[in-house]
């Protein structure tokens, strides 16, 4: 009973703060924020804007792309922006780290959630303080965040699913491997791809492979699945870290030619392999287009602009077009 | 072992070795029946699991848990315990990785790595004797600290060997054939690795005087104390050994898979490791294990993921299996009272 009227009071200070304040409406409906006075008063005196940007892994294999998008925003804006998070995905330590950070007061919060349930409260909590949140990489659609700059799960299992039985000319058996295939972004991704793999009578799914996130365990993981399902014709990967192993095993094991394999991401060891034509067509998120979005629009909210989702679409790459990244890479370095 | 029965022997040293030896025997038979049964349940569940290609598979598997196995028996028997060693495996083996890329020579490479393996390893047997730390306490910290290190070090970037930026390419090709060559063009490197590993290791705890202060120590600190063993020594050159042979395992791993991750790599590692020596017979409490337990406890481990993939049955499920298997494989001794109550 208390915490309800606790609820309300807030509440209409709220609505007395929004009042005088003027509003920001986000690129949602009905949804409305109000920069916090502190926040404005700084901003108006001129003061470097403090961004933080929170990722849910900063050890995993994708953290170093999200950081250099970080970090370029941060010069190309000149603006304090860094990245912060966890190391390894704890959900409880993403939103203490981001607890803190509310406290200690910054100018705005991107936010890639490592669990949606358990991270909207906390971006509930920023926003109602004033402090602008837009997400980025893993969405958290239920926690009214401002925008959300990334790949659109769903439709890059589609792409993904499509390549496949287009490579494999619609008809096969097939596999899919995920670190994860509780995790939310799997569920999207999987959902997306055997949709896609659906609208072929003749490709059949025969099982998704949890693989889990040690390299070792994911590479055994798939090896085991194939022991079991030996006439396997395609491995459809929904993430980085099972498309580089997929390829190895198909590649020692002298299955290049028969195995098709559509994967995520550009590691290192997945672009050998797209070269090699081992992995047919890898799928890229544009990480570090995620981050460097994200703090751009945070920055927006702060001048008042409006905001709206960003897609950082799905770029695939094959053997043909492998070489352009390489290269594109190797330049901005 | 305490000090009571002690007393009444003359020769604690005779004693002790009688009372480790029917231990021993007693669950290394039931380790080895369960694994049998296992086996035969799933050579007529499935088509492909009695299959040298499988099997072969299955050695290769656990060459890389077992290595590490080997190692936790020892800690374990002298009654310690070591939960840095999925980190230990992860900086040795990235470390060597990194020199590699820059152009190092092998051995140099393979030196460093395992010299940093013993390294954290000594420093966890300091920390847990002289430091006056349970080893649990001191090897969680370390768990920490290593992994740190490794981040550091790497900044967070995969490390994947290969000639792209100033790795020789011999010394590249050398060193995938440590990870991924086959010996008479079948069997895994890696199982051979582990089967020179078991031998040496067995050598070491069961017939040797080091071995047996290993047993003396985890038994009756006191006991090994009064017949004049150094007790903080013989501790941390156990430390020393599984820090050296986690550093084995993790170089092993690198050289197979050719990329590993500070983030990732052998995270929760300590679990399984830890599990297999159980499963074989090792305790919490000391003064038992053997080698050949902790091999078929990896064995049990690596058949049963194996198998569960095999039978097609839900990865968490497979998660579940391997819990109650650690369970039972304990319980079953306690129940029976094969294990005198401690």
């Amino acid at each position: 009973m208390i915490t309800h009227s606790l609820q309300h009071r807030t509440a209409l200070i709220g609505l007395m703060l929004a009042g005088l304040l003027p509003a920001i409406v986000s690129a949602e409906e009905n949804t409305s924020f109000t920069l916090a006075k502190t926040i404005q008063d700084r901003i108006a005196k001129g003061e470097k804007p403090i961004i933080r940007v929170s990722y849910h892994d900063v050890s995993n294999e994708f953290a170093p792309f999200i950081k250099k998008g970080v970090e370029k925003a941060a010069t190309d804006f000149g603006v304090d922006a860094t990245l912060v998070g966890p190391v390894g995905a704890d959900a409880e330590k993403q939103v203490s780290e981001i607890e803190s950070l509310i406290e200690k007061g910054v100018d705005g919060l991107a936010i890639s959630s490592v669990s949606t349930d358990a991270l909207a409260p906390v971006i509930q909590r920023a926003m109602a303080r004033g402090i602008p949140v837009v997400t980025f990489n893993t969405d958290n659609p239920s926690s009214k965040r401002l925008a959300f700059v990334g790949q659109n799960l769903v439709e890059s299992g589609r792409v993904a699913g499509k390549l496949l039985a287009d490579t494999l000319g619609g008809k096969g058996s097939v596999i899919i491997t995920t670190l994860d295939a509780a995790a939310q972004w799997s569920i999207d991704r999987e959902k997306g791809a055997r949709e896609a793999l659906g609208q072929y009578p003749d490709i059949k799914i025969l099982t998704t492979v949890t693989t889990g996130t040690e390299p070792q365990q994911i590479y055994g993981s798939i090896e085991n699945a194939m022991q079991a399902h030996p006439n396997v014709d395609g491995i459809l990967s929904l993430e980085c870290c099972s498309t580089p192993a997929a390829g190895q095993y198909v590649q020692r094991n002298g299955l290049a030619d028969k195995v098709k394999i559509v994967g995520f991401d550009l590691l290192p060891e997945t672009i050998k392999l797209v070269q090699g034509n081992v992995v047919a067509a890898t799928i890229d998120q544009g990480p570090e287009k995620q981050s460097y979005g994200a703090v751009q629009l945070l920055l927006d909210v702060l001048k008042g602009k409006k905001i709206q989702d960003v897609d950082t679409g799905a770029v695939v790459y094959t053997s043909k077009n492998i070489g352009d990244y390489v290269v594109a890479s190797k330049e901005q370095k | 072992m305490t000090l009571q029965t002690l007393s009444k022997n003359a020769n604690p040293a005779t004693d002790l070795k009688a009372r480790i030896g029917s231990i021993i025997a007693a669950r290394e038979t039931g380790v080895l029946l369960a694994l049998l049964v296992i086996c035969v349940f799933l050579t007529f569940a499935t088509s492909s699991f009695l299959t040298v290609r499988n099997l072969l598979n299955v050695g290769r598997q656990i060459s890389l848990l077992g290595i590490m196995a080997i190692g936790m028996t020892f800690v374990l028997v002298s009654r310690e315990v070591d939960l840095s060693v999925g980190s230990t495996y992860a900086i040795s083996g990235l470390v060597t990785g990194m020199l590699i890329v820059r152009g190092s020579a092998l051995i140099p490479a393979l030196g460093a790595g395992l010299l940093l393996g013993m390294l954290i390893g000594s420093m966890n047997g300091v920390l847990s004797t002289y430091g006056r730390l349970p080893s649990f306490i001191a090897t969680l910290g370390m768990l920490s600290v290593v992994r740190g290190a490794a981040l550091l070090i790497t900044d967070g970037q995969p490390v994947t060997v290969d000639t792209t930026r100033g790795g020789r390419s011999e010394v590249v090709n050398q060193f995938y054939q440590l990870g991924q060559g086959q010996l008479f063009g079948m069997i895994p490197m890696l199982l051979v690795c582990f089967l020179i590993v078991a031998a040496i290791s067995w050598l070491v705890l069961a017939k040797t005087t080091f071995g047996f202060r290993v047993y003396a120590v985890g038994g009756s600190e006191k006991a090994a104390r009064l017949s004049g063993i150094q007790v903080f020594q013989t501790k941390i050159l156990t430390f020393a050994l599984m820090g050296l042979l986690s550093a084995i395992a993790g170089i092993l791993s690198l050289a197979f898979l050719p990329s590993g991750q500070a983030g990732r790599t052998g995270v929760g590692l300590e679990l399984d490791v830890i599990a297999a020596a159980i499963v074989g017979g090792a305790s919490l409490s000391g003064g038992e294990g053997t080698i050949l337990g902790t091999i078929f406890g990896t064995l049990i481990i690596g058949i049963l993921r194996n198998g569960l993939v095999l039978l097609s049955i839900s990865p968490f499920w497979q998660t579940t299996a391997i819990g109650l298997v650690i369970i039972c494989a304990v319980g079953i001794d306690k129940w029976t009272g094969l294990r005198r109550s401690q």
